[in-house]
């Protein structure tokens, strides 16, 4: 597989569901720490929507197809995190329009404005414990694994090697936005609920092109 | 969990059931969405629309104070969760009457991304969309980063003078200069004695022991600024004073008004209780009283607690305030 189709996309978000479904209560428990405690519910409730609202489309627009995630999102999830990942879809989609197939490179440009997208509607940007840290250096990474030349499941690997380190990372930060800002130093040593949640729709795709991981 | 339920899930549309059928008098919704409330009957033209939003577990805040000299739209959001911003949008189209909308809302991060949404959707449409975010919990962030703290019970101060400026049709730049000085001279603080349980997630929020409070703590648990052993009402109350008279600072001279808000599971008894400490602290500073209100103006569900607002007034805001209002969770004549 070198190429995303519309296919593989509707898959990846159906696989997205299923795994944040899987980390339902993970999600709760460690927004619970420092947040309000819904993440779980929100991201669980916002992909299920973003999955039966793309299962049926016909168009092969990927553009499109990961635009109408955003929307989906924006309306069944419209918590934070809900709101930052669907402006990045939103904003995704929109560099990608009228593709009918994503390769590395324009993976690279869906997750680069996916990014801006996030980062202009949080007013954030990396280093402050948010789910930036993990969005941000897994953008990077495609990037220069499509400048490299590299095929595509190699450079989702190192997409999701870079999302890990990122989700890692944020256990030494200090929150600077949002509920858990609110926590200050008590906020360093746990890893922000909503890079963990980013990292779950960047596992999403890499699982897909490469396979689980045992 | 021991709650009036038919499912967690429902839990907000069954009691927006509820309100349409107790209220149909005053509330409507559009877009067949009953999370995009409206006040039922017609609106002035010209009039600036007012429009709110937020999550639900707050009653009456936020939806409770649309009607006549308050809010005209509102969006209702899942329990402490954002409404959407298309949610949002829709209130705005049908409360547009040629003469701008005006959000006011609470500082919170999820609420602020979607309305810059739907303001950002809106002025696509040609209606002209302002805000004033508001916040004013002192104990949430210190004054010098003051653009961090949350947004409380004190917004009611917002609604009423805003609303009453939209009444009488002022512009949509003056109405939002009222919404912006009243929301600068109010300042919150609350006080937690026990935790609430949001019915989707089952089990309380945070946990305080049988003889501990939590002053300065959020309406959705937010940390406070100091955990400790209940003390007795007048020592809480003047503790939780201090920050609020120093921070804009209120003296000498002064008038203000009033509230004394519980958070959804305090008798009113223990209000009053709260209330006459306030009143004593006000009167020892020569802090004059012009209006209290006691009683639930914006809760959390079912935690034991209570906040304290003061408004400082001025002879405009005081006009505004004294001004006649009614919708489903408050009625005032004119003062």
């Amino acid at each position: 597989m070198n190429t995303l189709t519309i296919e593989d996309l509707k898959g990846i978000v159906a696989h997205i569901s299923r795994i944040v479904d899987r980390s339902r209560e993970h999600l709760i428990e460690i927004d619970g720490q420092i947040g309000d405690g819904d993440l779980g519910i929100t991201m669980a409730r916002g992909f299920a929507a973003a999955r039966s609202e793309t299962e049926s489309v016909a168009d092969a627009d990927c553009g499109k197809l990961l635009m109408k995630v955003g929307a989906a999102l924006a309306k069944a999830a419209p918590s934070t995190m809900g709101t930052l990942l669907a402006s990045g879809f939103l904003a995704g989609g929109k560099a990608v329009a009228g593709s009918d197939a994503l390769d590395l490179s324009s993976l690279a440009a869906f997750f680069n404005a996916f990014v801006d997208g996030v980062a202009r509607r949080g007013k954030a940007k990396p280093g402050e414990k948010t789910v930036l840290d993990v969005l941000s250096p897994a953008a990077e990474a495609l990037a220069s694994a499509a400048a490299a030349g590299e095929e595509l499941s190699a450079g989702m690997e190192r997409c999701f090697d870079a999302a890990r380190e990122g989700l890692v990372k944020t256990r030494d930060m200090i929150a600077q936005h949002g509920r858990p800002a609110y926590y200050q130093e008590q906020s360093r040593g746990k890893e922000d609920p909503g890079a963990a949640a980013g990292f779950l729709v960047i596992q999403g795709f890499r699982d897909w092109v490469v396979g689980p991981r045992p | 969990m021991k709650k009036f339920l038919n499912a967690p899930e429902h839990f907000v549309d069954d009691m927006l059931d509820g309100i349409y059928f107790a209220h149909p008098d005053q509330l409507a919704y559009v877009a067949d969405d009953p999370r995009c409330v409206v006040r039922a009957g017609t609106m002035p033209t010209g009039k600036v629309g007012l429009a709110t939003g937020g999550g639900s577990g707050h009653l009456p805040l936020f939806l409770g104070y649309v009607g006549e000299g308050m809010l005209d739209g509102c969006s209702v959001g899942g329990v402490f969760q954002s409404p959407s911003s298309e949610q949002m949008l829709n209130v705005t189209r049908a409360i547009s009457r040629g003469a701008g909308v005006l959000y006011i809302y609470g500082n919170y991060g999820g609420d602020i991304m979607n309305f810059d949404m739907a303001k950002e959707l809106a002025s696509a449409e040609n209606i002209r969309v302002e805000q004033v975010v508001a916040g004013e919990d002192v104990a949430s962030a210190p004054k010098n980063q003051a653009a961090k703290r949350r947004g409380v019970a004190g917004i009611f101060f917002v609604y009423k003078c805003a609303g009453a400026a939209a009444a009488e049709l002022l512009n949509l730049d003056e109405v939002r200069r009222v919404a912006e000085k009243a929301a600068a001279n109010v300042r919150t603080i609350g006080v937690a004695l026990a935790p609430n349980i949001v019915p989707e997630v089952g089990k309380p929020q945070f946990t305080l022991a049988e003889n501990e409070m939590e002053i300065g703590m959020g309406i959705h648990g937010e940390p406070g600024i100091r955990r400790g052993p209940l003390r007795p009402s007048d020592e809480i109350v003047a503790e939780m004073m201090e920050p609020i008279l120093s921070d804009l600072p209120f003296g000498a001279g002064d008038e203000v008004a009033i509230l004394v808000n519980g958070l959804g599971a305090t008798p009113k008894e223990e209000l009053y209780i709260v209330c006459r400490k306030v009143g004593l602290l006000l009167k020892e500073r020569r802090i004059k009283a012009y209006r209290t209100y006691v009683g639930e103006f914006a809760t959390s569900l079912e935690m034991a607690g209570a906040s304290i607002s003061l408004l400082r007034l001025d002879a405009e805001l005081k006009r505004f305030l004294a001004r006649p209002a009614r919708t489903p969770f408050f009625e005032q004549v004119q003062l």
